[in-house]
């Protein structure tokens, strides 16, 4: 750890950077986000295969924003949370710093996004085993047994809305829940309404999800919420050959109209 | 205060026995996603025994996620108001930790001193607390810093605490008396013994007395920004939170039939205080996170005499940004 | 002991409806049920909750006085869901009310005294339910004086009450428009409210103010109060926070450890420097 701090006590001391995102230990064995403005906090910055969280999330922070020369330690996930943002033209009001650990140990620090999106090419992830067991579930599912296993798992939501928080992609100044008029989405939590709530966010999200997970693992309730945007994206690379979160020029399957799509209605 | 003893292999029976009471009875229950929830249960066999601390909290019981506080018909001239309160049943919560059943305490000083809320009362009249003792804690419990322990009985109708073969029980009110007759033939009278080697051993992260002196010139701190950075402005914490009260009231249906409903509702929302003109007196994350803090420290202490945080941990578990409440805390007190 | 629920609301009929200003409509409600009507009395300066059954509840003040029974009446601009909805409704439609919550103004203790008011736009309805009390019962009181003043011409709500008011020896009105708001037939003030309060100072011997308005007109009143020797504590206004519940429980309206909706509305200026600044 101790390169990687003098890494970034670098950039801070040229001034290539005003607040740094990283993870640092917390209790319970946790790596949890941290947030370095100053150089004597630098020593808590961690970064071990243990740090999972989605730091890209934060780059959407208005206190964030205001640092503006922003350094961020980026596993594969935030990787290509960055890269799909880039494609959705965000992100483009501050000044990143986009550092990652490679396999080999190396501290990689990148200066264009170009060289972002040849490695998160070069490093493309898999499910992991239990996520893709837990797909191929759902797939062999009858349509009836799949809205079975949705209504249980969404009667216990509690619309919270920390999955929400925690994405990346979800970065609307005004979600769709919180207008009133009319009610879209109703405000009570009961299994209808979530199931509601949960289907229009996946299919906002359908297309543009990374899968890192975070969202299901983050649920204070325990529900698998990353399954549903993954099926999606399942689905959309098989019609569309589209991969979220690959590069930075691809834009979004949902929005994106080329002529030789499958779909006669706008011809 | 009665004292009493029950072998800790007849814990089933007293426990299928309020069952068969009648009385509905919410127990912790491990799920799938390994998590532990309170959920209503039929037989000991569901209860889960081998956890730190649930995911919620029990307040769900006499503060439910959803409240009908009315239903509406309109007809010709006239609107029919129906409320649904003489329905409640008869609830036993067990398992909570001590923690939690204090919590309770704050529940009822907050909800019923003073405007005493209709609902909350009609169902903590129906509710009996058995809290069991912690004989473990993880890195999330701080109780021994907001001057509660793992074997404290406030709160609760009876506290349990499990001393090898034997359970030793405290049996606290009327309503626990009533609980422990349901099978009285399984206890027998018990002397006062110490808890202590028993318990979890948690030492104090700080002394709450130094930090709600401390806290009254916390409001303008400069830590505030860095300690609310990780926020996302989630309800998690909140919802997660025994003694968190705050809520929405939100009318569903049409203008011609439908219901008026009291739903949990969360400070760290960013529309929470937003006036209906666009007005927001908490613009960013930062004075709502210090919102939530000041709240838990001081403003229930300066309304209420009672810091309204418990040490249970859970907003800490819970978090997505797992923000330290107690971290925090010491950071804004320097 | 059966304790009132404070969440089931009386039903209001919709008595009658004046088109105050654009989008600003005063409703006069009646009790559907005597026995409400009979037991219903509030205190000037506190507030209700209004409610559109399937829309929701709305805050406003009450904005008739005290001293005058069997009907209470509000004033509101349509602004989001539930006022556009009260706006939509007819005469003789039913309407909920939940309430009076909150402090009121300590009417008993300005006996004898100057009463000085200072405010504008929508903010005049809460006064006017101070004003009226007052001169339902003018011997009790000194000198009136009302400072009001709106964007524009249009924008003056109670234009009938401006009227009587005006045309009363025992009351001063300063009306005022903002510069540019004024018609050729506006025979009244042109200048923000501020300005023709500095330009036209109230005198604080044995006087007590009372201000209501938005954060700007606050701002600059408040000091010009102080200059001409009112005490903090002779200065009070009516604050306004987003509510719910109206009884101090769903959190909403907190400033710090005050609960605007039971510890207020009403606050001297002298409390408000008290609280933190989130409101």
């Amino acid at each position: 750890m101790k390169n990687l701090q003098n890494k970034v006590a670098e950039l801070f001391e040229n001034g290539t950077i005003n607040l740094m995102i990283g993870f640092k230990n917390s209790i319970n064995k946790l790596p949890v986000p941290c947030f370095i403005e100053k150089a004597e906090q630098i020593e808590q910055l961690i970064f071990t295969p243990e740090c999972k969280g989605n730091l890209a999330v934060y780059l959407h922070k208005p206190e964030v924003k205001q640092a503006k020369k922003v350094g961020i330690l980026a596993n594969v996930a935030t990787l290509r949370s960055i890269v799909q943002l880039t494609s959705e033209n965000q992100l483009g009001d501050i000044e990143k710093t986009i550092i990652t650990i490679n396999a080999q140990n190396e501290i990689l620090v990148f200066d264009k996004m170009e060289d972002v999106e040849a490695y998160v090419q070069a490093n493309f992830p898999t499910y992991t085993d239990e996520d893709k067991k837990l797909l191929e579930q759902l797939s062999n599912m009858t349509r009836e047994e799949r809205w079975q296993f949705w209504t249980e798992q969404f009667s216990a939501c509690v619309k919270c809305y920390a999955c929400r928080a925690v994405c990346p992609m979800c970065y609307c100044p005004q979600c769709t829940v919180e207008c009133n008029q009319p009610q879209w989405i109703k405000v009570s939590s009961e299994t209808t309404g979530n199931l509601e709530w949960h289907t229009m966010r996946a299919m906002h999200l359908a297309g543009r999800c990374i899968n890192c997970g975070e969202c299901g693992r983050i649920c204070p309730v325990g529900i698998p919420v990353h399954l549903l945007t993954a099926k999606m994206n399942q689905d959309i690379e098989a019609e569309f050959g589209s991969k979220t979160g690959f590069s930075c020029q691809s834009g979004y399957a949902l929005n994106t109209f080329k002529p030789e799509d499958k779909e006669q209605f706008i011809k | 205060m009665e004292i009493k003893n029950i072998k800790s292999t007849n814990i089933p029976a007293f426990f299928d026995q309020l069952i068969q009471s009648g009385k509905v009875v919410i127990a912790p229950v491990l799920k799938k996603s390994g998590k532990v929830f309170f959920e209503s249960v039929k037989s000991y066999s569901q209860v889960a025994t081998d956890y730190i601390q649930t995911g919620f909290s029990a307040k769900s019981v006499v503060f439910p996620k959803v409240e009908e506080l009315f239903s509406f018909v309109k007809n010709e001239d006239d609107i029919e108001i129906t409320n649904n309160l003489q329905n409640i049943p008869e609830t036993i919560v067990w398992g909570l930790r001590p923690c939690d059943a204090s919590a309770f305490d704050y529940l009822v000083e907050f909800f019923l001193r003073e405007n005493p809320d209709t609902y909350f009362a009609a169902r903590k009249e129906k509710t009996t607390l058995i809290a069991v003792s912690c004989a473990k804690a993880d890195d999330a419990c701080f109780c021994t810093s907001v001057g509660l322990n793992p074997g404290s009985t406030a709160g609760s109708d009876i506290l349990l605490t499990l001393m090898g073969e034997d359970v030793y029980v405290e049996v606290n009110t009327e309503k626990g008396k009533a609980a422990v007759e349901t099978s009285a033939a399984l206890f027998t009278p018990s002397e006062e013994k110490s808890k202590e080697e028993y318990l979890a051993k948690l030492t104090a992260k700080f002394s709450i007395d130094e930090i709600k002196e401390r806290i009254k010139n916390a409001y303008e701190s400069a830590e505030w920004k860095h300690e609310s950075m990780g926020c996302f402005g989630c309800g998690a914490c909140a919802f997660a939170c025994p003694t968190c009260t705050c809520f929405n009231i939100e009318d569903e249906g049409t203008q011609n039939s439908g219901k008026r409903l009291r739903c949990w509702d969360a400070c760290g929302f960013g529309q929470f205080t937003k006036h209906a003109s666009g007005h927001n007196p908490r613009t960013n994350q930062t004075e709502r996170r210090r919102q939530r803090l000041m709240h838990k420290f001081k403003y229930s202490v300066e309304n209420l005499g009672i810091v309204s945080c418990v040490g249970c941990g859970r907003c800490i578990r819970v978090c997505p940004a797992h923000l330290n409440i107690f971290e925090n805390i010491l950071s804004v007190t320097k | 002991m059966e304790q009132k629920n404070q969440y089931i609301p009386y039903k209001m009929r919709i008595a009658n409806i004046t088109e105050e200003a654009p989008l600003v409509q005063t409703y006069r409600l009646e009790f559907i049920d005597e026995k409400d009507a009979a037991q219903f009395s509030f205190r000037t300066g506190q507030f209700a909750e209004y409610g559109i059954f399937g829309e929701g509840e709305s805050t406003f003040c009450i904005a008739s006085p005290d001293t005058r029974e069997g009907y209470i009446e509000c004033t509101f601009r349509s602004t989001g869901r539930v006022t556009k909805a009260l706006a939509n409704c007819e005469l003789n439609d039913i309407i909920g009310l939940r309430g009076p919550f909150g402090n009121s103004f300590p009417i008993e203790q300005w006996y004898g005294k100057n009463i000085i008011f200072v405010t504008g736009g929508i903010a005049l309805p809460p006064l006017r339910s101070v004003i009226d009390t007052l001169l339902d019962q003018r011997e009790k009181f000194g000198e009136i004086t009302i400072y009001y003043g709106a964007r524009t011409v249009n924008d003056l709500v109670y234009k009938a009450e401006l009227e009587e008011w005006k045309n009363r020896a025992d009351v001063n009105l300063f009306v005022t428009v903002d510069p540019g708001g004024e018609t050729p037939e506006w025979d009244g003030l042109v200048g923000f409210v501020p300005t023709v309060l500095e330009q036209n100072p109230p005198k604080s011997d044995n006087a007590v103010a009372i201000v209501a308005g938005p954060p700007i007109l606050i701002k600059m009143g408040m000091p010009i109060l102080s200059k001409n020797g009112f005490a903090d504590s002779d200065i009070y206004t009516t604050l306004e926070n987003r509510m719910k519940c109206g009884v101090g429980k769903c959190g909403h309206c907190t400033v710090g450890k005050t609960y605007i909706c039971k510890d207020g509305p009403v606050f001297t200026y002298e409390e408000v420097l008290k609280m933190p600044k989130e409101y």
